[in-house]
């Protein structure tokens, strides 16, 4: 049996286990309403949307599965999870590589290196319809710079209608897409190139290490936390694409270089299927969810994830 | 102290005086579209303000895409404007059950004959798609369109060329355009719509009607007629009359840019095309409309006569929500827009046609302009009974498919009207 000095630190323990409880609570409150608010409710009623065949206004009709059995029959959906994939595989690591190396040039001392980084990072802050717009002329076959410069060079033969053809068009806009994102990989690069030691380089020159291998053996592996960042924005990047393929093609000719945003869109706003277009969304929302999960599962991201926390 | 005291005592009873005032006398109406656009909808605004200047118009212009997003969650969440602008068909059926039928407040601003006043082809297209025994209206036409193609006079009188009235001469036509290092016919293959006009242009002449019955069940979309008119589509592409790459290029802004800056000879747009006139900055080709002139889709069929009457109907209209409801003021901008000053504005921009008779641009700055107004609106518009639309977005988009399909080979003319049928025929 507890003595009253005993009951009475008890209960002090007790109020001030409640009170932290309530200043916990109080800290981050605002954050799980908001994100209930604004990402759980969102999702739920995502997932609710997909069971109903309905446009998005007016009346829900429940059908069940339904939307879910007709992604197996939609050919259009199944083209899009593949240009998905070829988006991600031609997108993220040519930006990847290319950004690393432009960032080994420019992270010497170079006479107006800042200059060459601004320019090399301009594309990433131009609005993609602005670049959608420009890439479309740049593009054309018949009287686009592109063109007009093959044809100077006596490469008329390389011409072709790149946005206009089935089999180029989702390649021509990749293309531009790490066009537009090689100079953010760069400064990603840059950020992990400044953060190497300078005693690594100078214990490098004293063992006879030379420049070829001081970007492989000593720069690309000590980038590697930059390299799997940029693979996992890569991802969720490839997963969020829109406006450039909305701009350039609108997801053609003949949805040749459709991606499951503009797929989304199309359902939803031109079609009006927006229990479809949900569905979609959903599958959408597991693939990236998936892919987040198997890449810091894998690619030892989580353990540094943690080690922060 | 008491002297601040008396002195802010005396601007709240100044400032909240002057809030009554203010919120008593001005009524606010609100109006949303994504046409026309921003410059042309403000002239409108303006005008209709100087007429009432008790009554505010809170306008907002959207594009395209964000005009659907912004109706649909309005929509879900009851905030949508007094007025929204609206197409026929599908996304005024869509929004049905939020908009108020509007042919009592047509009486009643109108007369009983109010719809003598209109086009018949507006008022045709305005009730597209209601249940069967609605006959209500729940958008009324502002403005109206008609499709034809459209021609670089300054380019055509340097090559010494004709405007192509048969399908033989088109090719010709586009033949020495060709040689001349001009686009023939500049098409903005990557927005769906501009292949859908031509094609149903064409169609027109060898299937007329056709298409409409086969959204309806009534014909198959493999249709010989049809199916010809598709192989007039490939030929566009395959005999050079359309510009390689046009597929991957947009109507607007790039394949209008390059008709206008005088490298395309040709292309398909309709009667909105004279708003260039006004453009800012201005396009000099269309300065007084005198670098260019319209004219119908050539003879394909061999009886002598173009896509006549064009097709055409409703550019846009305009609806009524219910939270309008018991608000005179929505009613006195609605007959501006439609049939007053705001319309006239639209008007003496050559935004479009206006969706009733009697309603011209104040000023024409050449005989030419002059002309291609009374070609439009007295030639052409009454006379047209085909819709440029179609009813079902699925067959809108199941067409600009095999359209796409067509134009890049990868099906032939049977083959995609196969497909068309089988993907959404009935």
């Amino acid at each position: 049996m507890k003595n009253h000095g005993e009951a009475r630190g008890d209960a002090i323990r007790k109020i001030a286990g409640w009170k932290r409880r309530v200043e916990l609570g109080g800290f981050i409150g605002p954050a799980v309403f908001l994100f209930a608010l604004f990402v759980v409710y969102p999702i739920i009623y995502l997932v609710y949307g997909s069971f109903f065949s309905w446009s998005g206004v007016g009346t829900m009709e429940w059908i069940g599965w339904a939307n879910y059995a007709r992604l197996a029959g939609d050919w259009i959906f199944r083209l899009a999870l593949r240009n998905e994939v070829l988006w991600a595989l031609f997108t993220i690591f040519p930006q990847m590589f290319l950004g690393f190396i432009l960032a080994v040039c420019l992270n010497r001392p170079l006479f107006g290196r800042n200059i060459y980084r601004a320019i090399l990072y301009m594309p990433a802050v131009i609005s993609p319809v602005v670049i959608g717009i420009i890439w479309q002329s740049i593009y054309d076959p018949y009287m686009g710079p592109l063109a007009d410069f093959l044809r100077s060079v006596g490469l008329g033969s390389w011409v072709r209608a790149w946005l206009a053809e089935p089999q180029t068009a989702l390649f021509a806009i990749i293309a531009v897409n790490v066009w537009k994102w090689t100079g953010w990989s760069m400064i990603m690069y840059l950020a992990g190139l400044q953060g190497i030691p300078e005693e690594v380089y100078e214990a490098a020159t004293i063992d006879g290490v030379n420049v070829f291998q001081r970007v492989t053996k000593i720069m690309w592996p000590m980038c590697r936390g930059t390299t799997l960042t940029l693979i996992l924005l890569g991802v969720i990047g490839t997963l969020q694409e829109f406006a450039l393929v909305y701009v350039l093609t609108k997801g053609g000719p003949n949805h040749a270089s459709e991606l499951l945003t503009t797929h989304i869109f199309n359902e939803a706003f031109t079609l009006r299927n927006m229990g479809y277009a949900s569905a979609i969304s959903v599958v959408l929302l597991i693939i990236g969810v998936v892919m987040s999960m198997l890449q810091l599962r894998y690619t030892g991201s989580g353990k540094t994830a943690r080690g922060v926390l | 102290m008491k002297r601040y005291r008396v002195l802010f005592a005396a601007v709240l009873v100044l400032t909240t005086l002057l809030a009554t005032s203010v919120s008593a006398e001005k009524k606010v109406v609100t109006y949303w579209s994504w046409s026309p656009v921003k410059q042309t909808t403000d002239k409108m605004v303006a005008a209709f303000e100087a007429e009432y200047p008790d009554i505010t118009i809170k306008a907002t212009i959207y594009n395209y895409p964000d005009y659907l997003l912004a109706l649909k969650t309005a929509a879900a969440s009851d905030s949508l404007p007094d007025l929204i602008g609206l197409e026929p068909g599908a996304m005024t059926q869509e929004y049905r059950d939020y908009l108020v039928p509007l042919q009592d407040a047509a009486v009643e601003m109108w007369g009983e004959d109010w719809q003598d006043q209109f086009y018949p082809i507006g008022l045709d297209q305005a009730r597209l798609g209601n249940p069967a025994g609605d006959e209500n209206f729940y958008m009324l036409p502002m403005e109206l369109q008609t499709t034809n193609l459209w021609y670089n006079r300054q380019l055509f009188d340097k090559l010494g060329l004709e405007v192509p009235t048969t399908w033989d001469e088109f090719k010709e036509v586009a033949a020495a355009l060709r040689k001349a290092g001009i686009a023939p016919l500049v098409q903005g293959g990557a927005d769906g719509w501009q292949n859908i006009d031509v094609f149903m242009m064409i169609a027109q002449q060898t299937a007329p009607g056709v298409i409409y019955k086969a959204e309806d069940g009534e014909a198959p979309f493999n249709h010989p007629g049809l199916v010809e008119a598709m192989r007039y589509w490939q030929e566009l592409f395959t005999e050079g009359i359309v510009q390689p790459g046009a597929m991957g290029m947009s109507v607007y802004p790039n394949a209008a840019s390059l008709f206008n800056a005088g490298r395309g000879g040709m292309i398909s747009l309709g009667s909105w095309h004279m708003q260039t006139a006004k453009s800012e900055p201005p396009v000099p080709l269309s300065q007084g409309m005198l670098g260019v002139g319209a004219f119908l889709f050539p003879d394909v069929d061999g009886d002598g006569q173009p896509t006549y009457p064009p097709l055409g109907g409703i550019d846009f209209g305009i609806g009524m929500t219910k939270k309008a409801l018991g608000k005179p003021e929505v009613l006195a901008v609605l007959d501006s827009f439609i049939t007053g000053s705001g319309i006239q504005a639209a008007i003496d921009d050559f935004n479009d046609l206006p969706a009733v008779k009697g309603i011209e641009p104040n000023t024409f700055t050449t005989d030419h302009e002059r002309e291609l107004w009374a070609m439009f609106v007295d030639d052409w518009l009454p006379k047209v009974t085909a819709p440029r639309q179609l009813k079902s977005p699925e067959v809108r988009q199941g067409l600009m498919d095999a359209l796409a399909a067509v134009a890049t080979g990868q099906k032939t003319p049977e083959k995609a009207l196969d497909d068309l049928q089988n993907a959404v025929g009935k």
